[in-house]
């Protein structure tokens, strides 16, 4: 981008008085002045929602007592993670994620290649039946197989004892396996929505030309197509992982009660379940995995430097589909199958738990709908269902406006500043969930009391723009780049100042990436648990709290019901989201 | 329409200089085209006009009124310079219509819908693609994308019109007929235009001048025939076509009556008259140009041009509208292009000659 004009702006009166244009125009075309103003408040709203928490997080972990009372700097906090019992929970937490990693990259790939590069029948369906679980927030279906999966209660069980008669029951979602089981239904939609593409927009001449140099399929499957794929793949196991270190929900229903404990279950542990919170340890283990987190992101990167996508040019041709023939069933049983245990498993145990009396007993009496009168009459649940609702659409739309200009500045401009402000929105990447919601925790408590953010249901907003804001910066970046420079270029010459420009031409054509960038946010939103059960209060609980809160009370029955009525929203979202492409793409 | 001066533009990006010390005046109503090899500088001389690239040194003015001053920092943005472009990707904007498109330069301007919509009809008639108007404009062949990019240039009646190798995405045939037809629509309009190509046979079917560039500086500013028949040095010589170029000293240097001069020259086992621009010294090299479709194979030993070369020939390959004969001389091998109905032996003894006014001398 070169529409760069660094003069100051009374320069412009002073030499060409004849030439027009009001004030703003120009101040937006040409004005250094507003242009350092705009950028220094970018980057005190990026400072104030990355760079603040973190050094809180900082803070917080050499100071000996909880936010605003006194106390002394210390490194006790540090002393107290360095045990040998920590080095179990970093084990179990690499360990696992691993473990997941591994088998769901495995599927991912082979889920991609049937619908992308094979003649399996309905694959425009199959992929979205596949993508569902991904959207679905992880707090219920870990519910959902809490139920089905129990090892006293649990359908599976039940089902196996009576078909079997033995005593023992067949699985036991409260171990290692139930935990690794669990973040796997996430991991396999995910890497799948982030390989398909790549796998899609192959050029097929290069495998054809392999073919032509007399290599088998197998061969060139083996030395060209998973070759060039090896940069996705890489990436895809990397972003797997570091998302399985980050994960909170699996291990915290499934691996507490079997005593298997990873980082941020630790952290939440240490604040949550002790007597007294102990903060610094807390803090300290949180700056811990950070670096931990800052020392994988270190190793994506230097693993995939000048590695390119080149492969993914993706215009003017279709991949070659491979015939399977009879084989074909066989794939489309595969994707149902998958379909069939991460999604249409779990609705069904929220239905049959949410219309049966007691959780566990399944008998034509125990029928009711008491748990649904007992929701909707619930005040504390439809509280929920606003304050979900409102974060959601305010959260969506800041993180995504943020990203929109962050992208936008960091993309197409060449202004000084732009690298800070791409890193610093770029920073909440390497922090989980929960250690963002502590260090957010602290921020609020040190603002000055004038500000009272925390407990309220902003101090939720301010945490989920900053976790959205990396990927709304990536979905806007990957637009932009799409958009040629002569689009903008071409109006600024037939006579549309800079702003003009933004609105007609940018806004216009990067509209729908952001309604995409926006569903995506909001979902996140939805699902998000780790920083908010850190967050909340009361009054400012979210529909994922609401349902912790239940879950804890041993009240299975409702939460079915107000699952079942999450799983719907998700269902219609994800459809408006889909038409909505949909739409798009004929159109364009 | 408005006139177009560069005086000294030079552009750096970092230590490599892009453009280097550019002088160029264009006339109102002129079509002026910048040829050249790739990197040589077109599109960042056209940017700088455009505005979308600032000069670092020199100044720019359309019409009388100066639009940028590198030493004074003076710079009109783009928007401000009344300026109509084409780019290269035609940057139609694919969420608009055909319409929308055209009618932005005139919606940004607030003008009233009524004149709107006449002046877009009047644009898209003047391309003929009034009948697309309501397309929407992704729904558009290259060619037709390719007017609706003039269409929107033109539409607001610009000083100047900006062109960055506006035929290059179409197939060679549409090439011939869009430029031919842009090029009448010029004429009867009377347009200002700056047209970037690396395509000769563009440049010279369409431009009143052409301006040859190279590594950033400007070569030759000339017409057409101008810059063909009579380069001013070896290099733009070389530029266009496969020209023979030979070795030789001068022996005799005269006025021919006319605005040139008349060489005696000799080079290696041959020796006859060509023309140069100035006059040469005794004994100075020179480089003799002569092009292949102007040179003739005789039998051996039949002289009737002013420059003559014996050899044999080496090569003779049919291509359709010509055969390219390759002939062995003493000096070196001679290009020549005869008639598609002449049939040469390989092996035959031949002399080649050329008319004096086909060859041209340029000093080394
Ligand atoms: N943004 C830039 N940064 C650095 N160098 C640049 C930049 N833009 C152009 N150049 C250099 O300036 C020189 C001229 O580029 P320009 O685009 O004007 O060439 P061109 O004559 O239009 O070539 P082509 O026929 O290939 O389009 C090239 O050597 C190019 O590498
Ligand atoms: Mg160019």
């Amino acid at each position: 981008m070169t529409i760069i004009h660094n003069r100051p702006l009374d320069d412009i009166a002073e030499t060409a008085p004849t030439i027009a244009g009001n004030a703003f125009t120009r101040a937006f075309s040409g004005g250094s002045l507003w242009r350092l103003i705009g950028m220094l408040l970018l980057i005190l709203i990026l400072g104030f929602l990355t760079i603040y928490p973190l050094a809180m997080l900082l803070y917080g972990s050499l100071h000996s007592t909880p936010p605003g009372m006194a106390g002394e700097f210390n490194l006790n906090g540090y002393r107290s993670i360095m045990t040998t019992q920590n080095l179990i929970v970093l084990a179990n937490t690499i360990g696992i994620s691993l473990a997941k990693t591994i088998p769901s990259l495995t599927i991912a790939v082979f889920l991609a290649w049937i619908v992308a590069r094979t003649d399996t029948p309905f694959r425009g369906t199959l992929e979205v039946l596949i993508t569902l679980p991904f959207f679905i927030p992880p707090i219920l279906t870990a519910m959902a197989w809490g139920m089905l999966a129990n090892p006293q209660v649990g359908v599976i069980n039940m089902v196996w004892r009576w078909a079997t008669g033995a005593t023992d029951p067949l699985v036991n979602i409260y171990s290692y396996g139930g935990v690794i089981w669990h973040m796997c239904q996430y991991s396999i939609p995910f890497l799948f929505l982030f390989m398909v593409d790549a796998f899609r927009a192959m050029d097929p001449s290069l495998e054809e030309s392999s073919r032509m140099c007399g290599a088998s399929r197998w061969t060139t499957f083996r030395k060209i197509t998973l070759l060039l794929m090896l940069p996705v793949l890489t990436s895809s196991f990397m972003l797997s992982f570091i998302k399985g270190i980050e994960t909170f929900e699996s291990a915290l229903f499934f691996g507490l009660p079997a005593g298997i404990k990873v980082i941020t279950t630790d952290i939440y542990e240490s604040i949550n379940h002790r007597a007294t919170p102990d903060y610094q340890y807390a803090t300290s283990l949180s700056f811990a995995i950070m670096g931990l987190m800052f020392l994988l992101v270190i190793w994506q990167w230097w693993m995939l430097r000048g590695k390119s996508f080149q492969t993914v040019t993706g215009k003017g041709f279709r991949p070659s589909v491979m015939e399977l023939g009879p084989w074909r069933w066989v794939t489309f049983a595969f994707c149902v199958l998958f379909f069939f245990i991460t999604v249409v498993l779990p609705i069904g145990q929220l239905m049959l738990g949410s219309f049966f009396r007691f959780f566990g007993f399944y008998t034509y009496d125990m029928l009711t709908l008491e748990h649904y009168r007992a929701v909707f009459a619930n005040s504390e649940f439809w509280r929920a269902v606003r304050n979900t609702m409102v974060l959601g659409l305010l959260g969506a739309t800041a993180t995504m406006a943020l990203g929109a200009i962050v992208a936008y500045i960091s993309v197409r401009t060449r202004w000084r500043g732009r690298n800070l402000i791409d890193s610093m929105a770029w920073l909440p990447w390497m922090m989980p969930g929960m250690v963002l919601g502590v260090g957010f925790l602290w921020a609020f408590a040190m603002l000055p009391g004038p500000i009272p953010i925390y407990g309220t249901i902003w101090a939720l907003l301010l945490a989920y723009i900053a976790l959205g804001t990396p990927v709304s910066v990536r979905v806007m970046t990957g637009a932009y780049h799409q958009l040629s420079y002569d689009l903008e270029e071409c109006s600024r010459v037939h006579g549309a100042t800079w702003a003009q420009t933004m609105w007609r031409i940018m806004v216009a054509l990067a509209w729908p990436a952001f309604a995409v960038g926006w569903v995506l946010t909001f979902f996140g939103i939805m699902r998000e648990l780790s920083a908010s059960i850190l967050l909340y209060s009361v009054g400012s609980e979210t529909l994922a709290v609401v349902l912790m809160k239940l879950w804890a009370n041993g009240n299975a029955e409702q939460v079915s019901v107000i699952g079942l009525m999450m799983m719907l929203l998700v269902i219609v979202f994800r459809w408006v989201q889909l038409s909505f492409i949909k739409s798009r793409i004929s159109k364009l | 329409m408005a006139s177009v001066t560069l005086e000294n533009v030079s552009r750096m990006y970092g230590a490599v200089t892009a453009v280097d010390n550019v002088n160029l005046k264009i006339k109102s109503g002129e079509f002026v085209t910048l040829l050249g090899p790739s990197g040589c500088g077109k599109t960042t001389t056209l940017r700088m006009v455009a505005g979308l690239e600032k000069n670092t040194g020199g100044r720019i003015a359309i019409g009388d009124n100066v639009v940028s001053d590198s030493d004074k920092g003076y710079f009109v943005p783009s928007e401000r310079r009344r300026l109509g472009m084409v780019f290269q990707s035609y940057a139609i904007w694919p969420h608009m219509t055909v319409f929308d498109n055209v009618a932005y330069p005139l919606r940004i301007r607030r003008r009233p819908d009524t004149e709107v919509r006449d002046r877009v009809m009047n644009a898209l008639r003047l391309v003929e693609m009034e009948q697309y108007a309501e397309r929407p404009s992704p729904a558009l062949s290259g060619g037709q994308q390719q007017r609706v990019a003039i269409a929107r240039a033109l539409v607001f009646e610009p000083e100047v019109l900006l062109l960055d190798e506006p035929l290059s995405n179409l197939d060679a045939r549409l090439r011939t007929q869009m430029g031919d037809d842009f090029r009448a629509l010029q004429q009867r309009l009377k347009i200002t235009a700056l047209y970037v190509t690396h395509d000769q046979a563009e440049a010279m079917a369409l431009s009143d001048r052409v301006v040859v560039m190279h590594g950033g500086k400007i070569l030759q500013v000339g017409a057409p025939e101008e810059i063909y028949r009579r380069p001013e040095n070896r290099q733009v010589a070389a530029f266009f076509g496969t020209p023979n170029l030979l070795n030789a000293t001068v022996k005799d240097c005269r006025p021919n009556g006319g605005q040139y001069f008349k060489l005696s020259v000799e080079g290696q086992g041959w020796s006859g008259d060509c023309h140069a621009a100035t006059e040469m010294p005794k004994g100075a090299d020179v480089t003799v140009m002569v092009r292949p479709e102007n040179l003739h194979v005789r039998d051996a030993g039949q002289v009737n041009g002013d420059l003559s070369w014996s050899g044999e020939v080496s090569q003779a390959i049919f291509r359709g509208s010509h055969r390219s004969i390759m002939v062995k001389t003493p000096a070196q091998t001679l290009h020549v292009e005869a008639s598609s109905l002449s049939n040469v032996d390989i092996g035959r003894p031949v002399t080649v000659a050329a008319p004096v006014e086909a060859a041209w001398a340029v000093r080394n």
